[in-house]
């Protein structure tokens, strides 16, 4: 699949599982995909400044009924760590964080980012899931919202640059 | 939405579920902007404090691109970080409702007086459109407010019910037995 299809996947994987509120900052490997939801008439989406307001963002729209998920990458997800921590984990606040996996193997130039990436979310108690096969997309996304949405915390699913169809 | 001292004071004069005390310096505003965006039928207060302004900043951009005209957004601003101890913040030379504008904000305006503040919260309400209001008040809370015992999991359902009695619907999921 190339890029285009592999944010189709993605898209049509967070609808499935119910998500209906996205808010995103881009990692250029993920354009396509937030480029998807922005095109999407079902899904409501809030580009962001910094991604710790948009843990503040998706709270407050959780709030009132809403399914929701962050798209950003993993500095973005160290970037969040406080809001994350004092708002979704300790109002218990589910949320799908669809990370960019920057550092993962064979990606170069972010290696110190990805060194610390799983060791943080595990620290946090955030369960996370890699995403690595296209054919996985719909299983691990429903799966993780079904998580995220029981548990009553936010669950993260780590993309690689294989299941974006990027090199 | 409230956050630091103030949420006891509003609390003390307005007790509700529908009131959400925040946690995270800075989020009451964007907190309050998701809500306000999810139900954009329904009227969203922010009451925002002068250190958790600054530290959100670019959140403001965000929120006024969305531009939910459910939201209004209110600053007291005493020019210290009074809940954590009373020390100065930027406030006495950064000019909020000038970074509010420069943000996006369409209408943003210091008040000076009650009835300046009355006016122009009412019009904000009226007219449904993105409006920062703030104002400058001294630091110091009254005697004799009642303490808040509500923790941040109580007070999340309620005020989760409270939204479900409101709007007549169900939000959180049925139940562990029931399929998702």
């Amino acid at each position: 699949m190339d890029t285009k299809q592999c944010a189709a996947a993605i898209v049509s994987g967070l609808k499935k599982a119910g998500i209906d509120f996205v808010a995103t900052l881009p990692d250029e490997k993920m354009v396509e995909v937030i480029r998807a939801v922005d095109r999407d008439g079902e899904i409501k989406h809030v580009p962001l400044c910094r991604e710790e307001e948009g843990i503040g963002i998706c709270a407050g729209a959780y709030l009132a009924g809403k399914k929701t998920a962050l798209i950003m990458q993993n500095a973005g997800f160290l970037n969040s760590c406080n809001a994350l921590t004092t708002t979704s984990l300790q109002f218990m606040i589910p949320t799908l964080l669809l990370i960019y996996y920057a550092g993962d193997i064979a990606d170069r130039g972010f290696t110190t980012l990805g060194s610390v990436t799983e060791p943080v979310l595990q620290a946090m108690g955030i369960r996370s899931y890699v995403l690595r096969g296209t054919a996985e997309i719909d299983e691990i996304l429903r799966g993780a919202q079904i998580l995220a949405d029981d548990s009553k915390k936010p669950v993260a699913v780590l993309l690689t640059k294989s299941v974006l169809g990027v090199n | 939405m409230c956050t630091g001292w103030a949420t006891r004071e509003w609390w003390a004069v307005r007790p509700s579920d529908g009131n959400l005390k925040t946690r995270t310096l800075g989020l009451v505003s964007s907190i309050a902007a998701g809500l306000a965006l999810a139900l954009p039928h329904r009227k969203v207060i922010a009451i925002d404090g002068d250190g958790a302004f600054l530290m959100n900043l670019c959140g403001l951009p965000t929120i006024a691109l969305q531009g939910p005209g459910n939201l209004i957004h209110l600053l007291f601003d005493n020019e210290c970080y009074e809940a954590s101890g009373g020390t100065s913040t930027a406030s006495r030379t950064a000019d909020a409702v000038a970074l509010a504008k420069g943000a996006g904000y369409k209408h943003a305006l210091w008040v000076n007086t009650p009835e300046e503040f009355r006016s122009a919260f009412l019009r904000a309400l009226k007219d449904n459109q993105l409006t920062l209001i703030a104002v400058k008040v001294e630091p110091g809370q009254p005697n004799g407010l009642p303490p808040l015992r509500l923790d941040e999991i109580e007070n999340k359902y309620r005020f989760i019910r409270y939204l479900e009695a409101t709007e007549k619907k169900g939000i959180l999921n049925p139940g562990f037995d029931s399929k998702l």
